[in-house]
């Protein structure tokens, strides 16, 4: 019971593997997360930087284009003015993109220009046109886009290109182009960086040029980290759960933006990453603790068994019978060495028995052989002195008890005996007694008929009447009285020897069944109980009651044995 | 030690079971999901600005939008049908621009009881599945025309308001701001309504038909695009540019072009886009069980006149890029 208490080497081993394997799934689970996080933060780092160098090519290749368009306008009106009406149509039609053309003079009036609808006779408003002042550096400029203002009910978004030149006849006029916005503006719109990402384009400054969301923006549904860009920052950077990517383009003042989440990018793949890694781990751990049990039980179980089958070997040694247990090879080894102990000290405690059981039969043989020399001499005295008195016939009788009580005590050197010669063994001997001992003492026998066919020790009785005639009867002035009984009690048979002579003491009563039988006195008290308790087991047996000047009354118990 | 075993057994198939559950659902990639957005018509460009908004917050939140509306601005039936067929049609939200505030309001019940959520845009519907309301102030936007429409030297007013369906909530409203705001103005001398159907020519042709009745009218309002129109083709019928004060609804370039050359005095514009935007926005959160923050969202609106109209921010708000 205690060692249950304790761990089994079951729960041990399962608790040893499982909480190896979890160690193990917890160090692999954050190492790999991790790893792949970093992994997945580059990628999408660089997911934005492509998405974003993309954009900033197409961006490039349309301002370029638009620079290329601007010169060829250029170049019509650099021969002078008034323009060659048929070429800028011709080049119009060639460029479908190209809403309004016009030149201005220093003051900025509007000296020539051709759209592409119907032009509005009195504009409220010029967005194309932004001063002399800006363009007197000679290089072409790239205005923000804004809405064409020139053209009646069209409202398309431009973008306007101007230049300063001077024509062939040395006139200074500023070229203006209107060009769509919305290619760049589709393009921009399209870019997709995941699922959510975007593009932008900003200029130098940080503000906003286009951007996709920009009629959200501009009713306050939706904001832009703008400062974030107008602060100088170049390159990739991380900022509020988002990948910021800033691409300055050569051709213009405009750079592109590139936003992308890593909650899609990165959080995203790793949270799905974390389900199935710790699916895995759950599988892991499972047949971690189903293998754990399993293999703990092969070796446990049969171990278990064999506990359980010493104990069982403790308890009952005699009639313990044990069963090789299936098992690993070890656990085998160790049952076989068992089986092979069990069977090995049961035949030990066997052959210590019969050879008790020999050594006790080889010492009664012994005793019975001996003729207690006093009884002898006195009854063979006693018999020549009736032979000198020529009382024959008592004599005759005297001899023939004699001769009878010798021939039961041999009996063919059987063990067990009839009751009935038993008997008649203890008449023979009570009838020579009485002789001698002058009838001081009378005695009978009460026996239940139904007895005298079951067998039992020789020479069971016989110590005991000695007993009680030499201990109870002797030392009596009155006449004493020794009565024999025997009777069935269930399946026992229960023999009486009672006398009314001096008694004994308690403690007297103890010390006989002990004492070992001396020289003089024949097979002892003591010898009757162990021969009885060697043939049939403690249960049977001698007791003794006495009772100082009252008598003593000796039970043998011993169970019924039918005779062949 | 048998009962802690099949507990631990216990707890280990749990987890398993719990992680396979989370795995699935974890990896699991839902289908998209549908929102039918089903408008008073779709070839304004009001409705148009609606559908670009709506598609682009469809495609950042990954929702399929499908965009519907009658040919006109009066035909609740064919709305209604339209209701019905997106609710068999596997549409989880339905975004709603009603036509007519009562007619509307059976087939719409009758969707939300199959299930799916509303969401109103520019002009309610008399129901109460509907769980959230996304639009102009019209009240607001009514005042807004009023301010404009008293930012004059005249010491008379005589105004005539140009109104459409009177079936149709948000007019009503429009015109309620409107009628509260020049109330309080004491040059004022009277107020005279006209209902028009939502289209160019009946607006233009009830427009003349009121100020041949009414010559004394020198302030004229309307609330919608094409009453907008409609008024304007009216003013440019009768030559009335610069005796006549006009204030008008929304930003068609037509209307933008009678800004400019003075047939429109001022437009009160809303804002379509983040219309369309924040009601396919809502219709996300709904689907994905989200709360939303709150059940109406006002959009605003901008007051554009003849000044203002090149200013960067009206720009944005004029002229959608297409």
């Amino acid at each position: 019971m205690k060692l249950k208490k304790r761990y089994s080497f079951s729960s041990l081993a399962t608790l040893l593997i499982t909480s190896a394997v979890l160690l193990f799934s917890i160090v692999i689970f954050f190492v790999f997360v991790t790893l792949y996080q970093k992994e997945m933060e580059k990628n999408a780092i660089v997911n934005t930087e492509q998405a974003v160098a993309q954009a900033g090519a197409a961006v490039t290749n349309y301002t370029e284009e638009m620079l290329t368009t601007m010169r060829l306008f250029r170049d019509v009106y650099k021969n002078g003015l008034p323009v060659d009406g048929s070429k800028i149509a011709a080049y119009m039609e060639l460029n479908p993109a190209v809403v309004v053309v016009g030149c201005y003079d220093r003051e900025g009036n509007l000296l020539d220009s051709v759209a592409k609808g119907k032009r509005k006779e009195n504009p409220l408003k010029d967005l194309s046109y932004l001063g002399w002042d800006v363009y007197s550096d000679g290089q072409i400029h790239i205005s923000k886009p804004h809405t064409e203002s020139l053209v009646e009910n069209e409202y398309p978004w431009v973008v306007s290109i101007a230049q300063n030149i001077k024509t062939a006849q040395n006139q200074e006029i500023t070229v203006v182009l209107d060009i769509q916005f919305s290619g760049v503006a589709k393009y921009i719109d399209n870019v997709g960086i995941g699922q959510h990402g975007y593009c932008f384009i900003t200029d130098d400054a940080g503000n906003i040029v286009y951007h996709p969301q920009q009629q959200l923006l501009y009713s306050g549904v939706k904001q832009e980290n703008t400062a974030l860009i107008s602060s100088g920052k170049k390159g990739s950077f991380v900022q509020e759960q988002k990948i910021y990517h800033l691409l300055p383009l050569n051709n213009s003042h405009w750079q592109i933006v590139g936003v992308s989440y890593t909650e899609e990018l990165v959080t995203a793949n790793v949270r799905s990453l974390i389900f199935v890694l710790l699916l895995l781990f759950a599988i892991v751990i499972v047949t971690a603790v189903v293998c754990g049990t399993l293999l703990s039980r092969t070796i446990s179980k049969p171990i278990n068994s064999l506990i359980n089958a010493m104990r069982e070997f403790e308890k009952n040694t005699e009639n313990f019978s044990y069963k090789v247990t299936r098992g690993s090879n070890e656990v085998m080894a160790l049952s076989e060495s068992f089986a092979q102990m069990v069977k090995r000290i049961q035949e030990l405690m066997e052959k210590v028995r019969n050879e008790e059981i020999t050594l006790r039969k080889t010492e009664l043989k012994a005793l019975q052989a001996q003729i207690n020399p006093h009884f002898l001499y006195n009854t063979l005295d006693a018999i020549s002195w009736l032979c000198e008195e020529e009382r024959n016939k008592d004599a005759a009788q005297m001899v023939n008890a004699l001769a009878k009580l010798f021939r039961i005590s041999i009996s063919k050197g059987h063990e067990l005996i009839p009751i009935q010669k038993e008997v008649e063994h203890a008449k023979s001997y009570l009838m020579i007694e009485n002789f001698r001992y002058k009838n001081q003492f009378t005695y009978r026998f009460d026996v239940q008929s139904s007895c005298l066919s079951y067998l039992c020790n020789k020479i069971t009785l016989q110590p005991i009447i000695e007993n009680a005639i030499y201990h109870g009867l002797n030392r009596m002035v009155d006449e004493g009285e020794i009565v024999v009984r025997i009777f069935e009690d269930g399946e026992d048979i229960v023999f009486t020897v009672e006398d009314n002579g001096v008694g004994m003491t308690a403690e007297q009563c103890t010390a006989i069944l002990k004492k070992e039988p001396g020289d003089k006195a024949g097979i002892g008290i003591k010898n009757v109980n162990d021969r009885i308790k060697i043939y049939f087991g403690d249960k049977y047996g001698l007791t003794i009651d006495s009772a100082l000047d009252e008598g003593t009354r000796v039970t043998i118990r011993m169970p019924k044995v039918e005779g062949e | 030690m048998r009962r802690k075993q099949r507990i631990l057994y216990g707890i280990c198939l749990l987890l398993l079971l719990v992680f396979v559950v989370a795995g699935c659902s974890g990896m699991h990639t839902p289908a998209k999901h549908s929102v039918a957005v089903i408008t008073k018509s779709t070839n304004s460009d009001f409705w148009k600005a609606v559908q670009a908004g709506a598609n682009a917050a469809g495609s950042e939140y990954n929702l399929d939008v499908i965009f519907e509306g009658p040919d006109t601005e009066e035909d609740y039936k064919t709305q209604n049908d339209l209701i019905r067929k997106a609710a068999l049609s596997g549409a989880e939200v339905i975004v709603l621009s009603a036509i007519d505030f009562n007619k509307n309001a059976a087939a719409v019940n009758e969707a939300a009881a199959m299930g799916v959520k509303i969401v109103v845009i520019d002009s309610n519907v008399n129901s109460d599945a509907v769980l959230c309301r996304i639009g102009t102030d019209d009240y607001e936007a009514g005042q807004k025309a009023a301010q404009a429409a008293l930012a004059c030297t005249e010491s008379k007013l005589h105004v005539g308001i140009v109104n459409f369906d009177k079936n149709t909530e948000n007019g009503q409203s429009r015109e309620k701001g409107f009628r509260d705001a020049i109330k309080k103005d004491a040059r004022v001398e009277s107020v005279t309504t006209i209902n028009v159907v939502s289209s160019i020519e009946n607006a233009q042709s009830g427009t003349i038909k009121l100020l041949q009745e009414h010559p004394e009218i020198n302030v004229l309002v309307t609330f919608n695009e094409w009453t907008s129109l409609g008024v304007g083709w009216a003013v440019r019928t009768l030559k009335l540019n610069d005796t006549l004060r006009v204030v008008a609804f929304d930003s068609n370039p037509v209307t933008l072009g009678m800004l400019e050359t003075g047939e429109v005095d001022a437009l009160v514009v809303q804002k379509p886009y983040a219309m369309g935007y924040l009601s396919v926005e809502t219709a996300s959160r709904l689907i994905l069980g989200h709360n939303i923050p709150e059940d109406t969202i006002y959009t605003g609106a901008t007051l554009v006149t003849r000044e203002n109209m090149y200013d960067p921010e009206i720009q944005q708000v004029l002229f959608p890029l297409q």
